[in-house]
């Protein structure tokens, strides 16, 4: 990955290297090492994660079925994944290994998504508030809001957190390194943390934290709908 | 809290796993089928070489996604606000989802552009626009899984297995962040940003067999303006079936002398 140490002696054979061959091999290599860091990561953390995510899905399944709807928010490459959850909520994969067959489409949104909606509340009030306010508008207490961060330490989550707690809704968080600010936040009540310091290895554990959840969400209705 | 557990009993189950080496099951959907990358990272680092001598000469890396509009936003996010402080920002934007990826890409794209797109090989509008690179001149990368597209679809196809969306959604998010990862180490190697010298080939039209890929702009009866990755020309047609606007053709010396219609592959 890094530079030889000892390039700055030879500024001009970087520049002067014409064949790729080494160079792809290295890639290749160094594909390989994160492909398994990232696999071991996952393992780890769905390991260690188990019991909490039975936990927050069956919490989160009881909101559902009391009418609620899921609010996902993060920033940056966080949003995306509040982006995806809204679509693996609202429009789940027909079939998949990771849950029960017919999954149930279940309300939920991404509150990063409405270019509009953002822009407003940044510049009119600031970035701190573009979730909390957004909670204010539609927030009810059968919802669940649900937040991403890599380092736990996002304002306008922590704020969002706390007037979710306010309304009384169920209160999520995905956070990587100690958890950061998120893991002692008392409007927080689950923070799942990824324990790695690496931004990327972060965000791809969070993923696989979020379809495990989903899954076990799926589950967790299902059974209570089942005919007893 | 249940994090308190969490924290208190420290980070760092590794030890765990390397020493008893056990296979860790918390469903069967937890389980990867695989743990290796396999071939796919050399299709990767040609990926990111390829990208790094673009994004090196001055293009724009368009991301399209219409079915995981999530995935093309990462993306572009990820190249151009770097995770790492000190990393160069780099020119990427996602094709807005639910937009026409073609038409949008047609009027937007600029020779020496990247277009990185993430689908199934049944996506019929992101082969269409990937199968139009070489008349926009730009370099193509398709990230999908399930069954593979047909050779040539792209420039470069970085394929998984397995059918499972979610597996591969889960896999797309490392593809993509080694993508970036790796695009950045080829910017230490300034000396292979300049094309490779065995493809300097493909620049030469006169000494070639091979046609150049043109997409029609206007006909005007046995002529066509045609849109190549060297500009704008207008060619003669009379050698085939008359191409209406936005369709392909392959041009020689002047003259259209095939139509493509998709069905072909198109040869690289």
């Amino acid at each position: 990955m890094s530079p030889e140490s000892t390039d700055f002696l030879y500024p001009f054979i970087e520049g002067d290297e014409t064949d790729s061959a080494s160079l792809l091999a290295d890639l290749t290599r160094s594909a390989e090492g994160k492909w398994a860091q990232s696999s071991g990561l996952r393992a780890q953390t769905l390991e260690r994660c188990e019991d909490q995510l039975r936990t927050v899905a069956a919490a989160m399944a009881e909101r559902f079925a009391a009418g609620g709807r899921l609010f996902a928010f993060g920033n940056g490459g966080s949003a995306t994944d509040a982006e995806g959850v809204a679509q693996l909520y609202t429009r789940p994969p027909a079939a998949t290994a990771f849950g029960p067959r017919r999954p149930t489409p279940l309300p939920a949104r991404s509150l990063a998504e409405d270019q509009a909606v953002l822009t407003a509340l940044s510049n009119d009030i600031g970035f701190d508030v573009v979730f909390s306010r957004q909670l204010i508008a539609h927030g009810h207490p059968s919802d669940i809001a649900m937040g991403f961060s890599t380092s736990g330490n996002s304002d306008n989550l922590l704020v969002a957190f706390a007037e979710a707690t306010k309304q009384g809704m169920l209160t999520v968080g995905l956070a990587g390194y100690d958890g950061g600010r998120m893991a002692a936040d008392p409007n927080l009540e689950h923070c799942l943390i990824v324990r790695s310091d690496s931004v990327h290895r972060i965000q791809e554990s969070q993923a696989s934290l979020t379809h495990v959840l989903w899954a076990y969400v799926q589950e967790a209705l299902q059974t209570a709908a089942a005919p007893v | 809290m249940d994090f308190e557990r969490f924290r208190a009993g420290g980070c760092d189950g590794s030890s765990r796993f390397e020493e008893g080496g056990i296979a860790v099951s918390v469903t069967s959907a937890a389980e990867e089928a695989g743990t290796t990358i396999g071939d796919v990272a050399e299709d990767l680092a040609r990926a990111s070489l390829a990208l790094a001598r673009r994004f090196h000469a001055g293009g724009t890396m368009w991301c399209a996604s219409p079915a995981w509009p999530f995935h093309a936003h990462h993306v572009a996010v990820e190249f151009v606000h770097p995770v790492i402080v000190g990393k160069r920002a780099l020119a990427a934007v996602t094709v807005p989802p639910g937009a026409d990826v073609v038409a949008t890409l047609r009027a937007s794209v600029r020779p020496g552009d990247m277009v990185v797109a993430l689908a199934r090989a049944d996506d019929a509008e992101v082969a269409d626009a990937l199968r139009r690179g070489r008349a926009w001149g730009v370099e193509t990368v398709w990230f999908g899984h399930g069954p593979r597209p047909a050779t040539g679809a792209a420039d470069h196809v970085v394929w998984l297995d397995g059918d499972d969306e979610l597996e591969a959604s889960e896999r797309f998010v490392r593809l993509y962040h080694m993508l970036w990862e790796l695009t950045h180490v080829c910017f230490e190697h300034p000396g292979l940003l300049k094309a490779d010298p065995e493809c300097t080939d493909e620049v030469c039209i006169t000494c070639s067999d091979e046609g150049r890929l043109a997409e029609v702009v206007s006909v005007e009866g046995d002529e066509a303006v045609v849109r190549t990755a060297e500009g704008t020309e207008r060619i003669d047609t009379m050698l085939i079936d008359p191409p209406g606007p936005n369709d392909l053709v392959l041009v020689h010396a002047g003259s259209a002398i095939a139509n493509v219609t998709g069905k072909e592959e198109i040869s690289s």
